[in-house]
This record gives structure tokens, C-alpha cells and sequence, in this order.
């Protein structure tokens, strides 16, 4: 007996009890649901009734052949290739900003970070309403500075929804990355810059050379975190556009919602889910190797 | 007290805390209630706006009327068409925890719920309350799957109404009567925007208001076209009727103000009503807006049946039904008796602006656009059920039909493509066309 005790002291006990529910909850939760959902996708499931028959690949198949979810697809790719780049060099061009000992930088920070606190479903209607061709704001505002030729049809125009789509998205996320670069930039010794300074080193240089290099790790975070919202935005999509006009704003998680709750097609909407873990995965993957390296 | 032992007592204190709130809350949710013993009858719907939430509320009161001593526990949920309360139900349904009915559009919408036997039949009632005898053809087959009754309907909305501003439209010398197709109805809008530059002659709003109006193209195309259409049968990608129906459509577009894709339903009704145009074509919800506005029909505003269909009524139905295994099954069977039944329609209908499904309903208690309406209603040859609401065709096919109209009234995808999207679509969900509908 006394061994054991020695071995499981009190400490750990109480350790165990206090991380069993949270572990339990996260299990059911997260990770059966996972399995659960690949399960469907390869089960026969279609309509309401539960059914869970092996079917095979057979909806993975179905995906690749089909439009829209290529189109999806594609426009999930496009979503990424402006809005994670967008918000990173915004992030960052905020955070030098603010670096510059600007007085009331908390008043400056709270300005920039208040879009990140709002609900999704919030801006979405407030952009949706911004962008409206008729009475919305942007183009009200144009006119009434004599900019009227600036006006626009913003989110209807097919060609630059989804860049409109991206300018929100980088408005909301880029006071989030700020703070995630202001507190690199705080992070680097003060002797370093105060040697480049004394070096001659101008401020464009102090920044290129000095500076951005050893952001590596908060730019690969940022990167990270970004780079996986856009694969599951959703709410914000659903709400300013809907997917439209016609499929130029869809992205997977729509596709996924319209199969799975308007056609109650369950195994081909778990089949996309699937497809975008796999692609979340490929991601993250990568990003918790390399934490967990540099952690050893 | 040992430190040890103190964190050990916090911790089970935590563990045991968590279980009570986590298990109360489970108890709370999952509890069968204490309602299916009393008399109660639980109904879903989404008429939650003025005009809505009074009708429904009237239907209510017929009910409590006839059987006071039952409780009525009316569970609303705004979001139009039933986006929000849809996917609560489906929940509910599921988990056997179905109310006693709930509001869906008849026809396909309901199919899901019948292929997964979470429904039971309803023959009795119809048969006891004589309802085939009231209740046209069409309609009927709208409340039916493989040939027995699983709803009641509570409405009638028609789809294919012109709506125009009288004013604007004698102002430039246009007998509304004469616009009975095509040509004549694009010959008016050009004589309109011809007189006021600036303007544009037709309203229209945002992507399903776009799909709600090639249907009623397609059906001035010929009820057999539509009729094809709605079984799954139009597969060709370069079909001829779907050509020419998209051709009207472009039409239509070069006459309609430009921001149309940021305004909804009724914020294009209400270009028309503000005399910045002259058409808009809307189901006859839209006489709400006119009555708002306090604009007076014949004298304002009036109403044509969309251009080639003339002896046609669009009908956008809702519904009750009887759900399996519900609490208060005796009461549910009560409803939609009281739904269906004369007094229930016409308590219900004038408030919301629709007509009753019964032949046999009151026209004197409506509105004057109803006399209209209510009059084709009893008159017309033939009646088509709406796939944008949700009836005609498979939820498989009408989820996606917005997008692809969109995209052709924004530009997006050309005539070809948009007719060979059409026609896939339905190939690619052939298997979903359970229903063969006779509209002539």
C-alpha cells in the first residue's frame, strides 16, 4: 500500500480528477465526432433516418466530379491566397505603426482589435449594409465627398466579390495579428535595435533587417491561425452573400451546410467534412511538429 | 489542515459540482416533460411578423374556441421559409420529440420527413371532414405521398402576380388588361422608361426572388413545359423551352434597376409603391406591403397574372401534419382538423393575406385584391405548385436552383451554361423525383 502511495501521491489525484471531465468531454465531443462523422461519410446515410451501411468511397468520388464542389473548392483557395496574406501585411503594418510610440497606443490598440471582439454574424449584416448599392454606406460616403465615380457594386459584382468578401475578413482579423506582432516586435531585446541604430541602420532597414526576421515565429502562428479560419469560415459568408452571386463566393463549409441541412444529403455533407479536416490537418500538422520540436 | 488533503477535498468538491451542473442541465434538457400528460397541444411555426403572428393567433382562437379546456403552446421561430425553425424541428423529430404539428410548405418539403416514417397518415381526416370535395386537384396531390394524406393545408399564396403601379402605368397610356404576354408586357416597361429617364420599369430584388420569377417564366412557356420540368424530365442540356424561357429572362433583366441582388423581396415592392417603377413580380405576400403604405388596390396599385399565365394559379402552400409518435396525438388530429375546416381558413387567411385552400371559403371577408384572386382562384384551368417554395420539385434540386439563376441575372454564367446547369441538375438528381405530378 505504501508504495502505491508513494507512486500516485495526493497531488496526482487531484490532477487526474480535475482533468477527467474536460478529457472525457473533449473525446466525446471532439474526437468521436470526428471518427464518427468519417464513419457517415462512408456509410449510406441519405434523408432523415440514421444508416449507417458500408457504402465505400463512393461520395469521395462523387466530389471530385462534382461542380460545385470544385467550384467551392476553388474558391476556398482563392479565399486564402488574399485574405491570409492580406491580414498578415496588415497585421504587421499596424503593429510597426503602433511601435512607433504613438501616444494613447492603448486607446489605438482597443480601435484595432474591436472588429476581432464582434461577432461574425454581426459584421456580416453590418458589411452586408455597408456595401448595399443602393443606400450603403461606402458608396453614400463616395458621393457625398464628390467621389462618385468611385461607386460601386461591391459584393454583387462578379468578377471582385470575393475580393470584397477578403477586405472584411481583413478588416475583422488584422487588429487580432497586430497584437500578435506588437508583442513580437516588444520581444526583441532593446540592445539589438539600439546596435543597428547605432550602426546607421535607417527605419526601413531597422525593420526589414532586423526586425520582420525575427518575427518568424509569430508570422508562422498568424499564418497558421488564419490559414485554418478560412478553410471553415462560415457565418460570415452565409450572412454578407450567401454564397452568391451565383457560386462566386461559396466555399466548402456552405456547400457542406446546403447538402447536409437543405438536401439532408448526411454521408455526401460528412464526405466535405472530411475533406476539409484533411485539409485543416495538412495545416496543422506540420505547425505542432515544429512547436513541439522547438519546445525539446 | 494538511495542504494535500485540502486540494484532494477541493477537487472532489469540483468533480462533484460539475456533475450536479452538468447533470442538472442534461435533466433539464432531456426530462420528458410533464405537457404530454396534461392537455396540451404544442405547435412549431415561423409567422412571428405582425399581419403573420395575428393570423395565426386568430386560427388559435378558433381552436381554443372549440376545446377550451386544452392548452395551446404556440412555439415561434422568425427566420423566413422556416431557415431557423427547420433544422430545430428535424432535431426534434429525430430525438422522438416531435410537437404536435408544425408549419412546412406542402409538397416536397415534407417528403424527408415521410421517407423516414415520421409521419402518419391522415386519411381519416380528410375523408371525415369531406375535404376532397373543397379543396382542388392539385392542391390535394401537394398534401399526399404515394397516394395517402399526410397534411392539411392551412393556405394559399399565389406566385404568378404582376404587381403595377396604376399611376406610372396610365401616365404613359398602358392598359394593364392588354398585357397578357411577352411582347406586349416588354413593350410597356420600354414605353415607361422611355418617359422616365432615369428610371427602370421593373423591380426586383435578391437571388430567390430572381428564381421565383423564372418559374413563372417557365410556366407561361405552357403548363406541360412546366409540368415536365417538375418531374425531372427537362435533362436535355440545350432544351429548347428552357432556352427560351432564360431569353425572357434576359429580357426581363435589361429593364430591372441595377442594384437588384442587394434588395429584398420587399424593398423592391417598395420601388414600386415609391413610383421609381412600374412591375414587380412577387407572390401576392407582397399585398402586405401595399396595405402598409396605405396604397388602395384599383386605385394604386393592381395586379395581372404574369404574361402567358393567364389561366394558371402558382400556389405556395403551407401546411400541418400529424408527426409519429407525438405527445398529444388526439389533439394534433384536433388542429388540423380546426386548420382545415372552413372557420379555421377563414379566421386565419384575410389576416395573412393569403386565400383559404377551400373552394368553398368566404370571399367577403378579404381584402379587395382577394376578390381578384380568390375568383381565378375557383376559375383557373390549371394550377402549378411553386419549386422555389419548396413544393414542386426535390429539395435536392430547388436548394441549388437560386444560385444557378443568380448567377445568370448577375452575369456570371451565359445562357448555355445556365440551361445545362438546369438540366443537370435534375439528371444528377433523378432519384429524388419521387412525385409525378398532372397539372392539366
Amino acid at each position: 500500500m505504501v508504495s502505491i502511495k508513494k507512486i500516485i501521491t495526493r497531488d496526482k489525484i487531484s490532477t487526474i480528477l480535475f482533468l477527467i471531465i474536460p478529457i472525457v468531454l473533449v473525446i466525446i465531443f471532439i474526437y468521436i465526432c470526428i471518427i464518427w462523422n468519417v464513419v457517415v461519410s462512408l456509410s449510406d446515410w441519405d434523408g432523415l433516418r440514421p444508416s449507417y451501411d458500408f457504402k465505400g468511397f463512393g461520395q469521395y468520388q462523387k466530389l471530385f466530379t462534382n461542380e460545385i464542389f470544385l467550384t467551392s473548392l476553388w474558391n476556398n483557395i482563392v479565399l486564402i491566397l488574399i485574405f491570409v496574406p492580406g491580414s498578415l501585411v496588415m497585421g504587421l503594418l499596424l503593429a510597426i505603426l503602433l511601435d512607433q510610440k504613438v501616444r494613447k497606443e492603448n486607446v489605438f490598440k482597443l480601435i484595432y482589435l474591436l472588429p476581432f471582439t464582434l461577432s461574425f454574424v454581426v459584421t456580416g449584416f453590418l458589411w452586408r449594409w455597408m456595401y448595399n448599392v443602393r443606400v450603403g454606406v461606402l458608396n453614400t460616403l463616395l458621393e457625398s465627398i464628390g467621389l462618385g465615380f468611385f461607386r460601386n457594386d461591391w459584393i454583387q459584382n462578379v468578377d471582385w466579390a470575393m475580393f470584397w468578401v477578403c477586405v472584411v475578413l481583413i478588416w475583422q482579423y488584422s487588429g487580432y495579428m497586430m497584437l500578435i506582432f506588437l508583442a513580437g516586435i516588444r520581444s526583441i531585446p532593446e540592445s539589438q535595435v539600439m546596435a543597428a541604430a547605432v550602426d546607421g541602420a535607417s527605419g526601413f532597414q531597422m525593420y526589414y533587417r532586423i526586425i520582420i526576421p525575427q518575427l518568424k515565429a509569430p508570422i508562422f502562428t498568424g499564418f497558421v491561425l488564419l490559414l485554418v479560419f478560412a478553410l471553415k469560415a462560415f457565418d460570415l459568408i452565409f450572412i454578407l452573400t450567401g454564397g452568391g452571386p451565383g457560386y462566386t463566393t461559396e466555399i466548402l463549409p456552405l456547400t457542406m451546410y446546403k447538402e447536409v441541412f437543405r438536401k439532408k444529403h448526411f454521408s455526401y455533407g460528412s464526405a466535405i467534412a472530411t475533406i476539409l479536416f484533411l485539409l485543416i490537418m495538412i495545416v496543422v500538422i506540420p505547425y505542432l511538429y515544429k512547436t513541439y520540436r522547438r519546445e525539446k | 489542515m494538511d495542504p494535500k488533503k485540502q486540494s484532494i477535498i477541493i477537487g472532489l468538491i469540483a468533480v462533484i459540482a460539475t456533475a450536479g451542473i452538468v447533470g442538472g442541465v442534461m435533466y433539464a434538457i432531456l426530462a420528458p416533460s410533464e405537457e404530454g400528460e396534461a392537455d396540451v397541444l404544442e405547435i412549431y411555426h415561423w409567422w412571428t411578423s405582425g399581419g403573420e403572428a395575428a393570423a395565426i393567433g386568430a386560427l388559435v382562437d378558433v381552436f381554443e374556441g372549440l376545446y377550451p379546456d386544452t392548452t395551446v403552446k404556440q412555439r415561434a421561430i422568425s427566420g423566413g421559409s422556416g431557415i431557423t425553425m427547420i433544422p430545430i424541428i428535424t432535431a426534434l423529430v429525430l430525438a422522438g420529440e416531435a410537437p404536435d404539428a408544425f408549419q412546412m410548405h406542402a409538397g416536397y418539403e415534407g417528403i424527408a420527413y415521410y421517407e423516414a416514417d415520421l409521419l402518419e397518415d391522415i386519411n381519416d381526416i380528410w375523408t371525415d371532414n369531406n375535404l376532397e370535395a373543397v379543396i382542388p386537384d392539385v392542391v390535394q396531390s401537394m398534401c399526399q405521398f404515394e397516394g395517402d394524406f399526410y397534411m392539411v393545408p392551412v393556405n394559399i399564396h399565389r406566385s404568378n402576380v404582376v404587381w403595377y403601379n396604376l399611376k406610372e402605368l396610365e401616365a404613359v397610356g398602358v392598359d394593364p388588361k392588354t398585357l397578357t404576354n411577352w411582347t406586349a408586357f416588354f413593350d410597356a416597361c420600354f414605353e415607361f422608361e422611355d418617359a422616365n429617364p432615369g428610371k427602370d420599369a421593373i423591380a426586383l430584388g435578391h437571388a430567390w426572388t430572381q428564381a421565383h420569377l423564372f418559374e413563372q417564366i417557365l410556366a407561361s412557356q405552357g403548363i406541360d413545359v412546366y409540368e415536365n420540368w417538375i418531374n425531372g424530365l427537362i435533362t436535355n442540356t440545350t432544351d429548347a423551352d428552357i432556352s427560351a424561357a432564360l431569353d425572357i429572362l434576359a429580357t426581363f433583366m435589361s429593364y430591372t434597376n441595377d442594384d437588384f441582388d442587394s434588395l429584398s423581396w420587399n424593398e423592391a415592392t417598395d420601388l414600386l409603391i415609391q413610383d421609381n417603377s412600374v412591375f414587380n413580380i412577387m407572390g401576392d405576400w407582397a399585398n402586405g406591403e401595399f396595405l402598409v403604405a396605405n396604397s388602395v388596390y384599383d386605385d394604386d396599385y393592381g395586379t395581372i397574372a404574369v404574361p402567358g399565365t393567364g389561366n394558371m394559379y402558382g400556389l405556395v402552400v403551407d401546411a400541418f401534419q400529424h408527426p409519429a409518435g407525438v405527445a398529444n396525438p388526439e389533439n394534433s388530429d384536433r388542429w388540423l382538423e380546426v386548420v382545415a375546416s372552413k372557420e379555421g381558413q377563414d379566421a386565419f387567411n384575410p389576416l395573412k393575406g393569403s386565400i383559404s385552400a377551400r373552394t368553398d371559403s368566404n370571399l367577403t371577408l378579404y381584402e379587395p385584391y382577394h376578390d381578384w384572386t380568390g375568383a381565378d382562384f375557383a376559375s383557373v384551368t390549371y394550377m402549378f405548385p411553386s419549386v422555389v417554395h419548396g413544393s414542386g420539385a426535390p429539395q435536392s434540386f430547388s436548394a441549388e436552383l437560386n444560385a444557378i439563376i443568380n448567377a445568370f441575372c448577375t452575369g456570371a454564367a451565359n445562357k448555355a451554361d445556365t440551361a445545362a446547369a438546369i438540366a443537370n441538375l435534375a439528371a444528377d438528381n433523378i432519384a429524388d423525383y419521387t412525385t409525378t405530378w398532372a397539372l392539366d
